[in-house]
């Protein structure tokens, strides 16, 4: 199904309340970003160095693979390699099959949803339970994340409480998040007791020592690995680093991004398995390759996945994760996903005021909004634009070549925008102006200001 | 095999032109906090922990504060405190666990706890309540000072913690002990 971020985003706002708490919400997270970053005198230094760091490691990525590999097998781990999701997924049954694991508990992995291991999983007679709260909380409704730090971020506490009522056996009415994450903690710890394997994303991988890092704030990564027999850790080949000395700088950039945190609460590293136990990492592909051999686009790859640049973004913040359509949503998702499948994912450029505060933020430095302007050739080109937005770019390419009739167009918009009530205008102006309302028009153009005040002063 | 050749063979010709190693020797001129304990103890604060400044003779007491006798208490300090086959089941229903970290940061209040320091992974996570001891001169100022005084890869695995477990995963409210331990204290003892 072709991706209409537009349409979705209006599904969205039929609830203009709740967008609105949305973007408070995100703008929020946004917030304590700043303050945190702000502690850190040397912010700027970090980002330009995680980002070289990480550039130098994906132009020797085989290299890197390969060190990570021969540590890993050193230590003690198995190490799988899936060229996509399919490979993915059947090495993970596989190794539960083989040992006769039915119990999974899973803990928050972005890679799992891009391969749909859940339902993969669960056709073939295996019960798996997502372990984060949020993730917990939207498998339960049978939705996919919102968001790649709070994928529960579209609800609201009356929807969890509804929830909870259906599947954990909580009070009707009861919408206190203490209590409802009380009954969530009761409820999956005898998940993680009973589990007979656990599964883990992975946020770095020290290619050095052949270990794997992963950060969350719950704890749940921890026990889902702690008590079963088998581990696995799927990754993505992206997610390497050099050594530690690399690491400590992403960990400085990675909690204060997304949270405004100074770390989050458990940073755990495993290298080898316990005694008694079976250690899996899995790397995956699923179309990282390509987008490294696209010149325009390879830096994309660089992403921690913090969400900062869902939490500034203004059309992320006011259209929801859900509209993107896509397992990773807002700016770095609208970048990934044309790669993944260009006429599915064509509306995504577009989504975007190309305003650069993504950029501005992004932990690693990634040029987001120049890649979002670069997309959108892309997909101009290939065909996949709606007549609209192909007419308004081409007349806005003429009026922006002939400064004559830029300024005889000018003149027009002043008065339509004067005559015509806006409910009218906004039919013109496409999902943007749905619930905005554009500025009185001004009574002087730019240039008769410009010409009137500042020609020839200083 | 085929799988990762393949996997390999397309990075090879994928990858962009080489870049080089950045050079890491800024991150030894960053700004360094005057007073480390005091800096460790407001990040951990902010993280939710609790921090108390004593000596090694006032833990036991703090500790027998912290449970009440009828309360399951497993302690690292106890010579046999924790038998060397515990399972995960033996700490389930812990209330109180106490261990010695090796390393905090400043910088985030977190402490380092390598498996040895736990015994089973499992335990700092299933106990309600836990307690970290940690010497004040064990305080480095940030996180890369840390990754230098730590080996990594020295124990099958290990964890910076920082604060109980906490999640925001319903409308962004701070709510304290999600899976894991619901109070944290770390008591920075002099020497
Ligand atoms: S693109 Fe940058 S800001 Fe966005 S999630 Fe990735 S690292 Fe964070």
């Amino acid at each position: 199904m072709i991706v209409d971020h537009a349409s979705a985003a209006e599904k969205f706002n039929a609830n203009p309340e709740r967008v609105t708490w949305h973007d408070a919400t995100l703008w929020y997270a946004r917030e304590k970003r700043d303050r945190a970053a702000a502690e850190v005198p040397e912010w700027e230094t970090l980002r330009e160095l995680a980002s070289a760091i990480k550039e130098h490691t994906l132009s020797h990525l085989d290299e890197y693979l390969v060190m990570f590999e021969r540590a890993a097998i050193a230590n003690g781990a198995i190490v799988h390699w899936a060229r996509n999701a399919d490979e993915h997924n059947a090495i993970v049954h596989g190794i539960l099959h083989s040992a006769g694991a039915r119990r999974l508990v899973k803990s928050k992995s972005m890679l799992t949803e891009e391969c749909h291991l859940n339902p993969y999983l669960e056709a073939r007679g295996i019960d798996v339970v997502d372990t984060d709260l949020g993730e917990r909380i939207v498998q339960l409704r049978r939705e996919p994340p919102s968001h790649i730090v709070a994928p529960a971020i579209h609800l609201k506490r009356e929807d969890i409480a509804e929830t909870f009522v259906e599947h954990l056996g909580t009070e009707p009415g009861v919408h206190d998040p203490l209590v409802l994450v009380g009954a969530a903690r009761v409820h999956l710890r005898e998940r993680f007791l009973a589990a007979q394997a656990g599964l883990t994303g992975v946020n770095f991988a020290i290619a050095e020592t052949g270990g794997i890092v992963v950060c969350t704030n719950e704890g749940n990564a921890d026990l889902g690995v702690a008590v079963p027999p088998i581990h696995i850790a799927s990754m993505g080949i992206e997610k390497l680093v050099p050594g530690p000395a690399e690491l400590a700088v992403f960990l400085r950039l990675l909690a204060r991004s997304g949270t405004g945190q100074r770390a989050t609460v458990y940073t755990t590293h495993v290298h080898r398995p316990v005694r008694g136990q079976h250690f899996h990492i899995v790397l995956v592909d699923n179309g990282r390759t390509t987008q490294l051999g696209r010149t325009d686009f390879w830096r994309s790859l660089k992403c921690i996945r913090c969400g900062a640049c869902m939490n500034t973004c203004p059309v992320y913040r006011r259209s929801g994760g859900h509209a993107y359509g896509s397992t990773v949503p807002g700016p770095i998702g609208s970048v990934l996903t044309p790669g993944i499948d260009l006429q599915k994912y064509a509306a995504l450029p577009f989504a975007s005021t190309l305003c650069g505060s993504c950029t501005a933020v992004c932990p690693v430095k990634i040029d987001l909004d120049a890649q979002l302007y670069r997309w959108r050739q892309v997909v101009t080109k290939a065909g996949h634009t709606g007549r609209m937005k192909r007419t308004l770019a081409s007349v806005g390419g003429k009026l922006l070549a002939h400064p004559t009739l830029l300024a005889g167009a000018g003149r027009v918009a002043r008065v339509v925008s004067r005559i015509f009530p806006q409910t009218l205008t906004n039919r013109f102006a496409g999902a943007w102006t749905k619930h905005r309302e554009a500025p009185e028009p001004s009574p002087q153009s730019f240039r008769a200001w410009y010409a009137a005040n500042r020609r020839g002063k200083k | 095999m085929r799988a990762r050749d393949e996997m390999l063979t397309a990075v090879r010709a994928a990858k962009p032109a080489a870049l080089p190693r950045p050079d890491l020797a800024a991150v030894s001129r960053f700004a360094r906090a005057e007073n480390l304990v005091a800096v460790f103890a407001e990040s951990a604060r902010l993280a939710g922990a609790s921090v108390l400044l004593t000596t090694r003779g006032g833990v036991d007491a703090f500790v027998d504060s912290a449970s009440k006798p009828n309360e399951r208490r497993v302690s690292m300090l106890d010579v046999d405190g924790v038998h060397h086959d515990a399972t995960a089941d033996d700490f389930a229903n812990t209330d109180l666990f106490v261990c010695e970290g090796v390393i905090g940061v400043a910088e985030t209040g977190a402490v380092w706890l390598p498996l040895s320091r736990l015994r089973h992974r499992a335990a700092l996570f299933l106990a309600t309540n836990v307690i970290i001891v940690l010497e004040q001169s064990r305080i480095v100022n940030n996180v890369h000072d840390a990754y230098a005084a730590i080996d990594v890869a020295e124990e099958e695995c290990g964890v910076f913690v920082a604060g109980p477990s906490k999640t925001a995963d319903i409308e962004q409210m701070l709510v304290i002990g999600a899976h894991g331990p619901k109070a944290l204290t770390v008591l920075l003892v002099e020497g």
